[in-house]
């Protein structure tokens, strides 16, 4: 009774990277949950945690001491091989924006995956973002395209939760 | 009923050190008792220790924190050592997640309301893969017919 399943799709790679700490450096994510659900938006993971690592003794020490204890989340949507707009992102960005504050976190993080082609206005969308709380990102697994906000925490998705790695691209668009 | 188990070899070991160490002192001590201080039948004789040591310490380990979780399409067991410390049926439950521990391990947790009463299921004592038994449990609290995915990761040599 024991098989392993290599099929793994570009979302379940990119939680499993988060599990395994991909975003240690800057935010401590504990709880994952799959297929969230607030009010008619369906998150495909939903992740939760908080800035102040736990480290081991000296790192969690320096942690305790220095660094500031802020609630974080991360959402991700996978659109699949439906067509990404912005009257969608935008939807989501309501939602996260609402929760961000409804749960006083500090900054959270949105990403979407694609199975077909950006578009340009999605491209251009997503590149101008600029508001600081949220960071924005979306992956294509078809032309392994990634785009992200033109923000701290959304540099922060490439530099840190290594989207375009999760998607075998080196290649990213940012301003 | 499926079951999810591992052996936990380094608590295995901190359980079976001090006992390797207090069977090769009585071993010593016997040896000197009966005069054979030297040679090559002293080190096989306290060789001795290791397994006399392992057996009482997986006896130990196997008793008070050995990990088991027996599941099925409906109802789920914990048992810790010789006792059994969680159990409950998945449809009493509405949500599930991945929580990872103070070591950064995965481990299941299942709750009753969102963001209320919970249950914390220790996969990662267990040679279940995380996701794919998250899955799988997410499937049955939502009350849909489980997935064919099999939760067990495979053994690498």
């Amino acid at each position: 009774m024991k098989s392993l399943d290599t099929n793994e799709s570009a979302v379940d790679l990119f939680e499993s990277r988060l599990i395994r700490g991909g975003t240690r450096l800057i935010a401590d994510l504990t709880e994952f949950f799959r297929d969230y659900r607030v009010d008619d938006t369906t998150f495909t993971i939903y992740a939760k945690g908080a800035t102040r690592n736990k480290g081991f003794l000296l790192s969690r020490f320096l942690a305790w001491t220095v660094l500031p204890n802020y609630s974080v989340s991360l959402f991700c949507v996978d659109e699949g091989s439906t067509l990404l707009t912005t009257e969608k992102i935008r939807k989501n960005v309501d939602t996260v924006t609402r929760i961000t504050k409804e749960e006083d976190l500090k900054w959270a993080w949105l990403v979407f995956f694609s199975g077909r082609d950006l578009p340009p206005s999605i491209v251009s969308f997503i590149s101008r973002y600029d508001k600081k709380e949220l960071g924005l990102a979306a992956a294509s697994t078809s032309s392994r395209q990634v785009v992200l906000s033109n923000n701290q925490v959304g540099r922060s998705i490439g530099k840190q939760l290594k989207l375009g790695k999760t998607i075998g691209s080196n290649r990213t668009w940012k301003n | 009923m499926e079951k999810l188990t591992k052996t936990q070899v380094s608590i295995l070991a901190s359980y079976s050190m001090p006992l390797v160490l207090l069977s090769a002192f009585a071993i010593n001590a016997l040896l000197v008792s009966f005069h054979i201080s030297t040679g090559t039948l002293r080190l096989v004789l306290l060789a001795g220790s290791f397994p006399i040591g392992f057996v009482l310490g997986r006896l130990i380990y196997t008793r008070r924190y050995h990990v088991e979780i027996q599941f099925d399409n409906s109802t789920f067991r914990v048992i810790k050592g010789s006792k059994e410390v969680v159990t409950g049926f998945w449809r009493s439950y509405r949500m599930v997640s991945l929580v990872l521990d103070q070591f950064g391990k995965p481990n299941l947790r299942l709750y009753k309301t969102k963001g209320g009463e919970h249950v914390d299921l220790p996969i990662s004592r267990t040679n279940a893969e995380p996701q794919r038994f998250r899955d799988y449990a997410q499937s049955l609290v939502a009350g849909q017919r489980p997935r064919e995915a099999n939760p067990q990761v495979a053994e690498v040599a």
